[in-house]
């Protein structure tokens, strides 16, 4: 039986990350298989994929979680029991995991929506061909759900830590947005 | 021997005819191999080398003007590849390749490089950057190229170092970290070398770095001198025009009383140096344009003229220290910064007389000329793009100005032919909004203070054009189907060569913009073409590796041409 979401933020708000002083890497990454998956694949589709998420990337979003920079009831309380070395150790983990495979169709048309949506925004400037790298996370291949989730959340003003994707994201509509995240999850991983 | 006394002929006939800015030939005849290392002779000597390729825009003037002629407009129809070079990297390439003795020196995203066996593309070395944890860079994973000095190959890297590679095995001699990568500092520019110091600037101006332009000791890697960019009185003196006289619409009085609030913002303005200095020894002065303010399109954190951004500026060779500056657009929020590297020739000042003369190429789709001693602007040329409700400010909701944030001229160097006293450019025509939102600086994560937008309903395009630098008058201008990014060879065989991002490589005719020759490289020519000659034989080498920041399609191919049998 998969948990929904919000019972899955009330176990882990009643069982919270193990304080800096009793890290142990074992434990804390017992503690993200509960969402992240034992292999890797989310138990969710809107939780992203982070096995082979680029190192920093994670790191980063660890910090921003811990000060709230990137606000979420379940990742927020945990982040914050991590100090700098330990974010880091979690992040080297995850970074040296391989991406999982994982399924997602496009529908007609997607492709060629994306691509106005990729030329408006400018997206390759940053993310170039969506593999990631370093601060830049790896797009190709992750959760559609995820995706759209993220970006909503930025068109939408709820995630907070990117700012400038706010208003890069506020030029695209809706469906613009959904079918890029279609295409991005179809995305080889390379 | 029949084509090497071709070339002979067309050398002399160069350099008899060669008018004002005849070139001077390095004396020694290029034979494969010879491993002669690079003396600061030769690199001073560049401008008149019809042998080899020495520095990144051909010489310390920056000229992009190959004095060799032996491909010409005659016979350009004849261009054919000689060879190709696939690298290990598939992905944007912005390598301008260097040429020793018919050692070809070419890099690639993510900090290869590679040394090349000219004649026939023969890989002779790899060289893999360990790239450390922490990269941030704007805009793709580009790399600009190498400096070449003595038996040493240097480069900078996405994690901010500085790299000394041996010429002959690319082992890894030094390295030195020029700043740090997660305050947002990142190397994509070739650097420069002139005698024994290295010269580089950094990225950064899209995450709130202080920008520089730095010296290092070609031997040990040692740092010599840092000039800053941004000075820590940023201030100014509350420019209300532009460097063409159009009121750029700032709200002094809520400037100042910023200022007085939050204080002077230069610890994270900006000022990333994309491109290399013009390297004037005569006078022991290097030019160089700063690009843009931090964050790009909100002011309001920013109060001031923001200097020196989008300036060029000049500093003391020898010292690093501050000689003369000329902002073209102060408190700049529209990201139409200067990145264009600058050119040192012979110009008409306002009397018609020749004087020392530096030419930039805006974003803003003017060619710059300014008088050498001073800085001073003498002239700015004709718009080569539309210009359209400048200087319309940033909105909440986005506002429509042309030229786009790229330009006009973007990075892509311009080259010029001294005897046409011509200037050729390659712009962008990418219509987009400015929308501005203010958020506070973000610790080395992007920071643009809003976006620029494309707007996908307007048709984009591109051009080449030609300039009179003497009167500012458009000579030529050819159009071009997509946006033009990467750079531009001129030759004295009447010839100027440049990419597209659907995959044409050109020659033109450089009087009139005749198109002369073309040849489908698979994949976007947008970098910067060199040219060589190797055992009397010229060729003419592109990189073929798409563009990041455009979008247009990835390759990894390094291709050399010459003239079919």
């Amino acid at each position: 039986m998969r948990l929904k979401p919000a019972a899955v933020a009330l176990i882990f708000a009643a069982l919270p990350a193990a304080a800096a002083e009793d890290f142990v890497l074992e434990n804390e990454l017992a503690l993200c298989m509960g969402c992240h998956g034992e292999n890797g694949v989310p138990s969710e589709p809107d939780y992203p994929i982070i096995w082979g998420q680029e190192y920093f990337y994670v790191y980063t979003q660890l910090r921003d979680y811990a000060a709230q920079r990137r606000d979420n009831e379940i990742m927020s309380p945990i982040a914050a029991e991590y100090d700098r070395d330990q974010a880091k150790l979690l992040a080297e983990h995850f970074a040296a995991q391989v991406w999982p495979d994982i399924q997602a169709d496009l529908q007609e048309g997607d492709q060629q929506i994306a691509e106005r949506g990729i030329t408006g925004g400018q997206c390759s400037a940053c993310h170039g061909k969506w593999q990631g790298d370093s601060r830049i996370p790896r797009l190709a291949g992750q959760q559609v759900g995820y995706l759209l989730k993220t970006m909503l959340d930025f068109k939408n003003e709820v995630r907070m830590n990117a700012p400038d994707k706010i208003s890069t994201m506020k030029q695209l509509d809706d469906d613009t947005i959904a079918a890029l995240s279609r295409y991005l999850a179809t995305v080889d991983v390379q | 021997m029949i084509r090497w006394l071709t070339a002979a002929i067309f050398f002399a006939a160069t350099f008899i005819s060669g008018a004002t800015n005849a070139q001077e030939e390095t004396s020694s005849s290029t034979l494969y191999g010879d491993l002669q290392s690079v003396t600061q002779s030769m690199l001073a000597r560049a401008a008149g080398d019809g042998n080899n390729f020495l520095h990144t825009n051909g010489n310390y003037e920056q000229t992009r003007f190959y004095p060799a002629s032996q491909i010409n407009t005659s016979n350009v129809k004849n261009l054919r590849p000689a060879w190709i070079f696939q690298t290990e990297v598939v992905d944007s390439m912005e390598t301008s390749p260097i040429v020793v003795n018919g050692i070809m020196y070419v890099t690639t995203a993510f900090n290869h490089a590679y040394a090349l066996d000219a004649r026939t593309g023969k890989q002779i070395w790899h060289y893999k950057h360990a790239m450390g944890p922490v990269t941030t860079y704007c805009c793709g994973p580009n790399n600009r190229g190498v400096a070449v000095s003595g038996d040493k190959v240097f480069m900078g890297t996405l994690d901010a170092k500085l790299v000394a590679l041996d010429a002959k095995t690319g082992k890894q001699l030094w390295e030195t970290q020029i700043a740090e990568p997660e305050l947002g500092y990142s190397e994509t520019m070739a650097p420069s070398v002139v005698e024994d110091m290295v010269l580089i600037g950094t990225n950064g101006g899209e995450y709130g770095i202080r920008g520089f332009v730095k010296a290092f000791d070609t031997e040990t890697g040692e740092e010599k001198w840092t000039f800053q960019t941004i000075p820590e009185n940023s201030v100014g003196v509350w420019a209300t025009e532009d460097a063409t006289g159009r009121n750029m619409h700032r709200d002094i009085e809520a400037e100042k009383a910023a200022l007085a609030e939050m204080g002077d913002p230069y610890e994270t303005l900006g000022g990333g140096v994309w491109q290399n200095p013009a390297v004037d020894l005569e006078t022991r002065r290097v030019y160089f344009v700063v690009g843009n303010p931090s964050p790009d399109l909100d002011g309001s954190l920013r109060p001031g003229d923001n200097l020196y951004t989008d300036s060029l500026v000049a500093v003391d060779l020898d010292t690093g220290e501050y000689v003369c500056h000329l902002q073209y657009i102060a408190h700049d929020v529209w990201d139409l910064d200067a990145v264009s590297p600058p050119i040192i020739t012979t110009v008409k000042n306002e009397a018609g007389e020749d004087v020392k003369g530096i030419l930039h190429a805006g974003k803003t789709g003017h060619v710059y000329v300014h008088n050498a001693d001073d800085c001073s602007l003498i002239r700015f040329s004709e718009a080569m793009v539309p210009q359209e409700d400048m200087w319309t400010l940033p909105t909440a909701e986005g506002a429509r100005m042309l030229p786009g944030a790229n330009g006009g001229v973007e990075w892509s160097p311009m080259a010029i032919d001294p005897n046409h006293r011509l200037t050729y450019a390659i712009n962008l025509h990418q219509p987009m909004t400015y929308t501005v939102r203010s958020t506070p600086y973000p610790e080395g994560k992007l920071w643009l203070g809003g976006s620029f937008d494309v707007i996908p309903d307007e048709e984009q395009w591109g051009n080449v054009t030609a300039v009179d630098y003497d009167t500012g008058d458009i000579a030529w201008q050819v159009r071009t189907e997509q946006p033009m990014i990467g750079g531009i060879l001129a030759t004295a065989g009447g010839l100027v060569f440049t990419g597209e991002g659907n995959g044409l490589f050109k020659a033109y005719d450089s009087s009139n913009g005749a198109e002369l020759w073309r040849f489908q490289a698979g994949a976007g020519a947008n970098a910067p073409p060199s040219s060589y000659t190797v055992e009397g034989q010229q060729y003419v080498v592109v990189a073929a590796g798409g563009n990041a920041q455009l979008n247009f399609k990835r390759g990894n191919n390094i291709i050399a041409f010459t003239l079919a049998d």
